[in-house]
């Protein structure tokens, strides 16, 4: 056969040998079968209300933001924030403290990742970090992402993820999640992950460059992206917070960036994921802000969300017991007139988790120089006042 | 270092190399000095100085780049070294017209356009493979075995997981490839029209 034959015959070949590797590993994905239910907590039992707050240690950072926790071993919290000079300065790191339930008191805080770590595990040039993100995958084992950028400000964000084994003692290297085809860029953290039936964990992020809309990825055991799905589009939404409520039923909560009225916004799935509704207005407030969400022992839908159109000065919890149709303001946890705030009125960035045992957590940004912890149970947030 | 952070530096560095033989004037030095220049930017390249290496400084700014620009910058370097082009003129204009038509395609829905979500696609969509499939056997067809090998190529580093991404389109395309496709065909297109006006009447 002449050089050409071979170059025309053995292209043939090679190219009908890597399509048929394409075929086969497209065919063989496996679906998702809807989410996963969690750990559920145990239902409240008739118990007095119960209520307890204390900020966070911070003996360093001048500007600390976006709190994130989730249970450990021995029902204590693992909390991480990220904090330094300011926000997006070179020296912001990764903070971790734990909450021990028996002292009622947190550790000590310790950097969990710093700019320079970050840049040598990623083997890439890193200049600021951001959100962190905890939670578990479907091992159990306790996951940190967080957002970095590289050139820019946030918009030019990707999210990375590291592992730990020990309960956050220690961690694996962190490697980068691939969301975007643009330079990977425009990719932030916020929501907390949660699981799917087939093992996959399921990480709700959102994009800033250009367009502000929101996504949900499906990450392999590996940290891998597998699979993503659009919860929004356009230009005025992000900060997704997924709560599944069944294998086929989630409801999700945005932040709004759009023209007013400012309000939270609502998406629902009911076949696992796969498709979701186009998100409406609730008849909640939102300054463009962050908000948490949680699933509670009883069924009901808990929400911690800035209780104004215009700023953070109020950080309320609402309740809802029809899945997000209607709400009830319940609580307020800042912004009382005349109770004592921060020097800098602002308190944002919510994040719940409730525990095995029932209780309810809130860690939230106080003031921007220190991240705030309140825990109660449910009688003390349906006590009458 | 994973296999894939391999991979990606390699990528980074040889843009990098890429873009040095560019700029120099390669082609008047004498071959053993053409040579001395590029390996000393490869030492500039992939050598750390302090925690990283210069390719983990454009890899911070691209990401990862596609087999494609790969494979380019890589006809690139050599073509400015031996001479010889790896990649004939026709199979290169065919694969600027797709990476232009799949990046017209991909980019603005996939920054959030619509509901609509190509990139997507990538991750396992046997509409997809077969769209990639027909585009490989027509240009099979046409003889545009470059344009078929590249394919091949980024789609074993696709199946082997060579990259960070588990995406098939992170393998094909990137926007540095597209921008380069589009300029590259803006330019080809304005010698044509500018030669068209020139040409005597009659």
């Amino acid at each position: 056969m002449t050089r050409g034959g071979w170059l025309r015959w053995g292209s043939l070949a090679a190219a009908a040998l890597v399509f048929a590797g394409l075929y086969i590993r497209n065919l063989a994905l496996p679906s998702s079968g809807g989410f996963a239910p969690g750990e559920a907590a145990r239902a409240a039992s008739p118990a007095p209300p119960l209520y307890a707050a204390e900020l966070l240690p911070n003996s360093s950072a001048a500007s600390v933001h976006s709190a994130t926790a989730a249970e450990i071993s021995g029902g204590r919290l693992r909390a991480f924030w990220y904090g330094g000079s300011r926000e997006g300065a070179p020296d912001v790191a990764i903070y971790t403290s734990v909450y021990s339930p028996k002292e009622e008191t947190w550790s000590p805080e310790r950097a969990v990742m710093t700019r320079e770590l970050a840049q040598r595990q990623l083997r890439r040039s890193v200049r600021k970090l951001g959100n962190p993100v905890a939670g578990r995958d479907r091992a159990g084992r306790l996951c940190l992402f967080f957002v970095s950028v590289s050139v820019g400000g946030w918009a030019g964000s990707a999210i990375n993820l590291m592992v730990s084994e020990d309960e956050g003692e220690t961690w694996g290297p962190s490697r980068r999640l691939v969301a975007s085809p643009f330079f990977n860029i425009s990719t932030l953290v916020k929501g907390p992950p949660l699981q799917f039936a087939d093992g996959a964990t399921g990480l709700p992020v959102y994009h800033e460059f250009l367009g502000k809309f929101g996504e949900l990825l499906r990450l392999d055991a590996l940290g891998h992206v597998i699979q993503k799905t659009r919860l929004t589009w356009g230009q005025s939404s992000l900060q997704p917070v997924i709560v599944p409520r069944s294998e086929a039923e989630a409801v999700g909560f945005m932040r709004y960036a759009g023209d007013p009225p400012n309000r939270i916004l609502m998406i629902r799935t009911s076949d696992g994921g796969a498709h979701w509704s186009a998100p409406v207005k609730t008849a909640l407030p939102n300054p463009n802000a962050a908000i948490a969400s949680a699933l509670l022992a009883d069924g009901r839908l808990l929400l911690a969300f800035n209780n104004a159109g215009e700023n953070r000065e109020d950080l309320s919890l609402a309740i809802s017991e029809d899945s997000g149709d209607t709400w009830r303001v319940v609580r307020r946890l800042e912004g009382d007139p005349g109770s004592p705030g921060a020097p800098v009125a602002e308190y944002s960035y919510p994040w719940i988790v409730q525990d095995r045992a029932g209780e309810i957590h809130v860690l939230y940004t106080w003031g921007r120089s220190r991240i705030k912890h309140v825990h109660f149970n449910t009688a003390w947030l349906e006590e009458r006042r | 270092m994973s296999a894939s952070d391999a991979f990606g530096l390699l990528g980074c560095g040889v843009l990098g190399l890429a873009a040095v033989a560019t700029l120099i004037p390669l082609r008047p030095l004498p071959p053993g000095a053409r040579y001395a220049v590029m390996l000393a930017a490869a030492f500039a390249v992939f050598i750390p100085f302090g925690d990283l290496p210069a390719a983990a400084y454009l890899r911070g700014i691209t990401g990862d780049v596609s087999v494609t620009t790969l494979i380019l910058a890589g006809a690139a370097c050599i073509a400015r070294l031996t001479g010889k082009a790896l990649i004939e003129p026709r199979d290169r204009q065919v694969l600027y017209q797709l990476l232009a038509l799949a990046a017209a395609f991909l980019y603005p829905f996939a920054l959030g356009w619509t509901q609509f979500d190509p990139y997507a696609l990538g991750y396992g969509s046997v509409g997809f493979v077969t769209v990639l499939l027909m585009v490989t056997l027509s240009a099979w067809r046409a003889k545009l075995y470059a344009v078929v090998f590249i394919v091949i190529a980024a789609a074993l580093a696709y199946l082997a997981g060579a990259c960070e991404s588990r995406n098939l389109w992170d393998y094909l395309i990137d926007p540095l490839v597209s921008v380069c496709a589009l300029v590259r065909l803006l330019s080809g297109l304005r010698h044509r029209l500018s030669g068209k006006l020139t040409q005597p009447a009659g």
